[in-house]
C-alpha cells in the first residue's frame, strides 16, 4: 500500500469523525475544537493530493485566523450555559439542514463521476513549484473571478466598519 | 520494504530533533535566568552545580515530581487537552526549519532538516499560531476569572500581531522569490545580501510580532502577574504548568528566532572558517543573538496596557507592513 493512499484514509476518516462530533457534541466548546480538528485533517488531505499551498493557507486562515473568532466569542460563555441545550429552534433548523444535506450529496454524488481535470502536470508542478503553478494561473486565466471575489470582502469590510462605528448622533442626545 | 524505510528514517529523525530541542529548551532556562539575573544585577542561580550548571536538572525533577493538582471545578479533559495544544504545535515547527546545509559524512548525506517543503514558511506561521489555542483553551478551561481574562487577552493580541507578522514577511518573499525557507536563505549571499539591509521595517515588525506572539515582556498581558495572578496558567501545576513556560518562552522563541535568522541575517550564510560545520555554527551563532536580543527586551523594558497593544498592532504595525509592501514591490519590478 502506498503511503499517500493510508494518509488519504486516515486523514479522511478523522476529518469525518471530527466533523460528527461538531454536530454531537453538547457542549460548544467541545464543537469548535471538532471543527478546528476538521479543518486540520482536510488540510491533512490537500497535503496528499499535493496541494501544498492550499492546505498550509487551509491551517492558517481557516484552522487559525477565522475559528480564533469563534472561540474569542464561546469562550466568554461560561460553563454551565455552555452545555446547556435548547431545543425550540429544532422545527426550524429541521427544513434547512435538509436543503443543506441535498446541496452537499449533490456536490458529492457530480464529483464521484467527474474526471480530475483541474489538477496541475507533474512536469509543471516540478519545474516551477506549487506556489507559482497556483499563483500565475490565479492573475491570468483567473483574473476576473479572483478581483470579483475581493471586491466582495471590500463589501463586507465596509460593512463591519458601518456596523461597528459608534452613533455620534445618540451621544449629543444623551449629552442634552 | 522501502516505504518502511522512508518513514523509519523519519521517525528517528523527528525524535532526534524532538529530543534535542528538549534539551536545549531546558538549558535555555537556565540561561535565561542567568542573562536576567546579571541585566538586573544578581548573580541568578548558583548553587545547584558549578554556577547552576545542573539548575535545570534539579527544575526538570521538581516540576515532575511535584504534586499535580487539578481543580474541581474545571473542565477535565481540556484542562489536560490545553497544556499539549500549546506545546505540540510550537515542537512540529520544527518540521520546517532548516538548521544548515547538508553535509557529507562517512559517506552518508545528512539533512539538516526534517522536511523540505515549498511552503515552509507560511506552514511555520500557521503551526505557530495554532498553538495559541492552548491558551485560550486553559483559560476557558480552568472555569475561573484570572486564566479567563488572560485567555481572551491572548487571543485580542494574538488577532492583531498574527496579521502585520504575515504582511511583514512578504517582503523577504518577494526578495527571495520563493516560501521555501532554503531558498530564501539560498537568496542571500555575501554579507551585504542579507535582506536586513533591505527590509528594516519588516523586522522591526517582525520583531514585535515574535515578542507579542511569545508573551515577552512588553506584550505579556496574558500573564500580567501584578494584575492575573499567572494569567491563563494560574490553577495549572506539576509539569502541566511546566509545558507552558516551556512552549511559549523557550521552544517557540527559539523556532521564531530562527525563522528571523532564515529570513533577514542570511541564515547559515557566513564565511567557510570552522570546517565542514561552518554552517551549523553561524547559524547557531546568529540564532543566539537574536534570542538574546529577544531576552534583553524582556528583561528591561515595563509592560504595555491591552488596549495599547491592540492599537499598536491595527494603527502603526499593520499600515507599515503595507508601505514595505509597496516599496518591495517597487524596487523588484525596477530591478527586474
Amino acid at each position: 500500500m502506498d503511503l499517500s493512499v493510508i494518509a488519504f484514509w486516515s486523514f479522511s476518516t478523522l476529518a469525518v469523525l471530527s466533523a460528527i462530533g461538531v454536530v454531537f457534541f453538547k457542549n460548544i466548546i467541545y464543537s469548535v475544537l471538532s471543527l478546528i480538528s476538521t479543518l486540520i485533517m482536510v488540510s491533512g488531505l490537500f497535503f496528499t493530493l499535493g496541494a501544498e499551498l492550499v492546505g498550509a493557507l487551509q491551517i492558517l486562515i481557516y484552522a487559525v485566523a477565522i475559528v480564533v473568532f469563534y472561540v474569542l466569542v464561546i469562550s466568554t460563555v461560561p460553563e454551565y450555559k455552555g452545555k446547556a441545550i435548547d431545543p425550540k429552534y429544532m422545527l426550524l433548523s429541521l427544513p434547512v439542514g435538509f436543503l443543506l444535506f441535498l446541496e452537499l450529496a449533490y456536490v458529492s454524488v457530480y464529483g464521484a463521476w467527474a474526471s480530475n481535470t483541474g489538477i496541475f502536470k507533474p512536469e509543471v508542478l516540478n519545474e516551477i513549484g506549487n506556489v507559482k503553478a497556483v499563483s500565475t494561473i490565479l492573475f491570468t486565466k483567473f483574473l476576473f473571478p479572483f478581483e470579483v471575489a475581493s471586491l466582495i470582502l471590500l463589501v463586507a469590510m465596509i460593512g463591519a466598519i458601518i456596523l461597528g462605528r459608534k452613533e455620534q448622533v445618540m451621544d449629543e442626545e444623551e449629552v442634552k | 520494504m522501502e516505504l518502511i524505510g522512508v518513514i523509519l528514517g523519519l521517525v528517528v529523525k523527528s525524535v532526534i530533533f524532538v529530543i534535542g530541542m528538549f534539551l536545549l529548551a531546558a538549558y535555555l532556562t537556565l540561561v535565561e535566568r542567568k542573562f536576567a539575573g546579571h541585566i538586573q544585577q544578581r548573580p541568578g542561580p548558583l548553587h545547584v552545580g558549578f554556577h547552576g550548571l545542573l539548575q535545570p536538572i534539579a527544575d526538570a525533577l521538581k516540576v515532575i515530581t511535584k504534586e499535580d493538582l487539578v481543580p474541581d471545578f474545571v473542565d477535565k479533559l481540556l484542562f489536560y487537552m490545553a497544556s499539549l495544544l500549546a506545546f505540540v504545535p510550537a515542537i512540529m515547527i520544527l518540521a520546517v526549519i532548516p538548521f544548515g546545509e547538508k553535509i557529507t559524512l562517512f559517506g552518508y548525506e545528512l539533512k539538516p532538516y526534517i522536511t523540505d517543503l515549498n511552503v515552509g514558511l507560511i506552514l511555520a506561521l500557521a503551526l505557530g499560531s495554532i498553538s495559541i489555542y492552548g491558551v485560550i483553551f486553559a483559560g476557558w478551561a480552568s472555569n475561573s476569572k484570572y486564566p479567563m481574562i488572560g485567555g481572551l487577552r491572548k487571543a485580542a493580541v494574538l488577532i492583531g500581531y498574527e496579521v502585520a507578522l504575515g504582511f511583514a514577511l512578504v517582503g523577504p518573499i518577494m526578495m527571495a522569490g520563493s516560501f521555501s525557507l532554503r531558498e530564501i536563505v539560498e537568496a542571500q549571499q555575501g554579507f551585504f545580501g542579507a535582506f536586513i539591509w533591505y527590509q528594516p521595517i519588516a523586522f522591526i515588525v517582525f520583531l514585535f510580532a515574535i515578542l507579542a506572539e511569545t508573551g515577552r515582556t512588553p506584550f505579556d498581558v496574558q500573564e500580567a502577574e501584578a494584575e492575573l495572578v499567572s494569567g491563563y496558567n494560574t490553577e495549572y501545576s506539576g509539569m502541566k504548568f511546566g509545558l507552558f513556560p516551556l512552549a511559549e518562552w523557550y521552544i517557540a522563541t527559539f523556532v521564531l528566532s530562527a525563522i528571523a535568522v532564515i529570513l533577514f541575517f542570511g541564515g547559515w550564510n557566513g564565511p567557510h572558517i570552522f570546517g565542514p560545520f561552518s554552517s551549523y555554527i553561524w547559524f547557531l551563532l546568529k540564532l543566539g543573538i537574536v534570542f538574546m536580543f529577544l531576552l534583553w527586551v524582556h528583561w528591561t523594558l515595563p509592560r504595555y496596557r491591552v488596549d495599547q497593544i491592540t492599537e499598536l498592532a491595527w494603527k502603526v504595525m499593520l499600515p507599515l507592513t503595507f508601505i514595505n509592501i509597496f516599496l518591495t514591490a517597487f524596487i523588484v519590478v525596477i530591478k527586474g
